[in-house]
């Protein structure tokens, strides 16, 4: 992140808008929290690496629902946050007997399941695996949650498929610290629990999966050989001077780069060799030296020679038949590291560290950075046998599970007309909501009691609950009488909270056949439009009413009640409807 | 003390997505469109990073205005 400050990183997006075009790569970022400030944190990252960006984020813990809408996003990033979880639950996490914490963990595995089925053709899904590390707990006691939470993480590692990684934060939170990760006050105030550290540590751990799926992760790496794999200069110090002994504090140090640099060679990265020196001083030490770990054998592409090394780079590049960009190089001269630069820009260049014994680290984070190491035959065969599993599930199978998983949450909502108790909440919702409301007229506590206390307006709402929880009053309708036959939808709206479950279908139906039981003909009702509200510029048509004209963008609707057929929801029941 | 105002605007104009030209000292949540609810978090992370400050949790809701936002930074730089 070239540790930008977030207005930075703003400022830098507007200029880099303009020079990255192409074709979007579209991520999709679906949550359980908020995570808004990390949408301009990820485009910067993606414009820095060439790729034109498309984020989007999700409604507010809507996961497994918003799953099934991003078929064509080239990447999606889950944040299923244990934070929300243990806040959804009724009681305190610890005080959940062992039979309440196995239906949220069924809940939660079945949710999983569906998000995997859900994302099968997604090129590349990051689920960040559940972390007990922001809940307070002892040094010697543990707590019911961190057990709860190695559960559901053996679980996604059980099932997660081939196109699925698996993102640790505790990595991150262990490298911050958790005072530098998580915000106690946004959390409380607006359920937004990263710090803008945390995002920008995220999204640089994440660059090797944008990497893989962009194609632009690394192939080779070539070293330089006099104090890069060994301590010293052969054609001065000779072979006996040289050091890479296991045994002394400097020599150990290049050991340990080359017992990684033989690891590497054998998990399919290029290991050459690009050196000044006269050839034969090199090869002897290759085949004779007895600290020498590497061997001809590991080694693919040799250039020693007094040629520059940028001729020599791009000439390894051409006999590999691979990019000049899938070069990594590391050399110990400044002068060398800067030529290459210069010259070869597109080449990733490491200059062996000063602080020597930081030099294996430095290798490491290059190589989990740029190369991709995780592809056995044996893995490769398993995650083939799930995305068969996935691919045999056709469309409208995917739709009936999610009716099936939507009628295992035994969704009931409570409808009430004209509380007067209500007043406060339903004032504060009119101001509030923003997506699902179709007018976005906002309205004070006396206006909202005045439309109650009338006879000829109505004010509904409704409350929803399921088997987990308790999600309050979070739907309004208000409805206006124009004359003895005819009335007005003037406000319907519904918390973010609580969509993707067809809720305001059923609350809408009730409300409709509540009006064609007290004898209006006909119910007239418009959608304006805000920057905020287009998922539900179509409500209406899916209601049943018609379109009857258009002006400045204003929908303007009516239904005949004789005509509306009534719209049933199998999974959601009626627990109360009160009028008053 | 040096004058907060400039890096306040161009904090302001990089989180709103509007030119600097359009803040003043009576720029409010009333004269900017794009300062929702998102947006207004989102300008008190990138205050607190600029400056190196932390917003006391009560103040966060109230800073609704360029006057206010100002006043608030300058009390907060004061107590170093």
């Amino acid at each position: 992140m070239d540790n930008l400050k977030y207005s930075e990183i703003l400022q830098q997006n507007k200029v880099l808008k303009e020079k990255i075009k192409g074709e979007p790569f579209k991520v999709s970022i679906l949550s359980n929290v908020t995570v808004n400030s990390f949408k301009e944190i990820a485009e910067y990252s993606l414009r820095l690496n060439g790729i034109n960006p498309a984020v989007e984020i999700g409604n507010f813990d809507n996961i497994v629902q918003d799953s099934a809408n991003c078929k064509d996003a080239n990447m999606v990033i889950i944040f299923y946050d244990m934070l929300n979880v243990a806040d959804n639950i009724t009681v305190f996490f610890e005080d959940m007997d062992d039979a309440a914490i196995q239906q949220v963990v069924q809940k939660i595995y079945t949710e999983i399941d569906l998000i995997f089925r859900n994302l099968a053709d997604t090129p590349a899904v990051i689920f960040n695996k559940f972390s007990s590390l922001l809940f307070p707990t002892g040094f010697i006691q543990s707590t019911k949650l961190e057990q709860f939470v190695t559960n559901l993480n053996a679980y996604l590692e059980k099932k997660a498929p081939r196109n699925v990684s698996l993102g640790d934060i505790n990595k991150i939170i262990a490298k911050l610290g958790t005072r530098q990760s998580f915000d106690a006050r946004f959390y409380n105030s607006s359920k937004a629990p990263y710090t803008l550290s945390f995002f920008k540590e995220y999204i640089s751990v994440l660059e090797p999966v944008v990497f893989r799926i962009t194609g632009k992760l690394k192939k080779a790496i070539i070293f330089d050989c006099d104090n890069t794999l060994w301590k010293g200069i052969i054609g001065e110090d000779g072979m006996t001077k040289i050091d890479m002994s296991p045994t002394s504090a400097y020599g150990k140090v290049f050991f340990e780069v080359q017992r990684i640099a033989k690891y590497l060679s054998k998990n399919g990265v290029i290991i050459g060799i690009c050196s000044k020196n006269n050839p034969e001083d090199v090869e002897e030490v290759l085949a004779n030296h007895p600290d020498m770990l590497l061997k001809n054998e590991d080694i693919v592409i040799k250039k020693i020679n007094w040629t520059d090394k940028a001729t020599n780079l791009r000439e390894i590049a051409k006999e590999l038949n691979i990019g000049i960009d899938s070069l990594v190089f590391i050399d110990d001269s400044s002068f060398e590291i800067n030529l290459i630069k210069e010259q070869l820009p597109e080449i990733v260049t490491l200059q062996v560290p000063t602080a020597i014994y930081e030099y294996p680290a430095g290798v490491l984070n290059y190589v989990y950075k740029y190369f991709d190491l995780n592809s056995n035959e044996e893995d490769k065969k398993r995650t083939e046998a799930y995305k068969q599993e996935f691919q045999r599930q056709d469309e409208s199978a995917k739709f009936q599970t999610i009716d099936e998983y939507l009628a295992s949450l035994e969704i009931q909502l409570e409808i009430i007309k004209d509380d007067n108790s209500q007043i406060p909440r339903i004032s504060q919702l009119t101001q509030k909501t923003n997506q699902f409301n179709l007018t976005t007229i906002r309205y004070t506590e006396s206006q909202v009691e005045k439309f109650m206390k009338e006879d000829n307006s109505y004010v509904f709402s409704a409350s929803v609950r399921d088997k987990f929880g308790d999600s309050g009053l979070t739907a309004v309708c208000i409805i206006t009488e124009n004359e003895a036959t005819s009335a007005t939808v003037d406000t319907l709206l519904m918390s973010c909270r609580v969509i993707g479950r067809n809720i305001e279908t059923f609350f809408m139906d009730h409300i409709l056949n509540f009006l064609k039981e007290k004898g209006y003909d006909i119910v007239y009702a418009k959608y304006i439009p805000t920057a905020k509200n287009p998922q539900v510029e179509s409500f209406y048509e899916k209601m049943g009413f018609s379109v009857d004209k258009t002006e400045n963008g204003v929908k303007y609707y009516s239904l005949q009640a004789e005509d509306y057929q009534g719209k049933k929801i199998g999974y959601i029941k009626a627990a109360a409807v009160q009028y008053n | 003390m040096e004058s907060v105002q400039p890096k306040i605007y161009q904090l302001m104009s990089n989180v709103f997505e509007i030119p600097i030209e359009e803040i003043s000292e009576e720029s409010s949540i009333d004269s900017i469109p794009s300062w929702d609810s998102i947006r207004h978090l989102n300008l008190i992370l990138a205050i607190e990073e600029e400056f190196g400050i932390s917003i006391p949790d009560e103040e966060v809701g109230n800073l609704v205005n360029y006057k206010l936002i100002e006043l608030t930074i300058n009390e907060q730089l004061g107590k170093h």
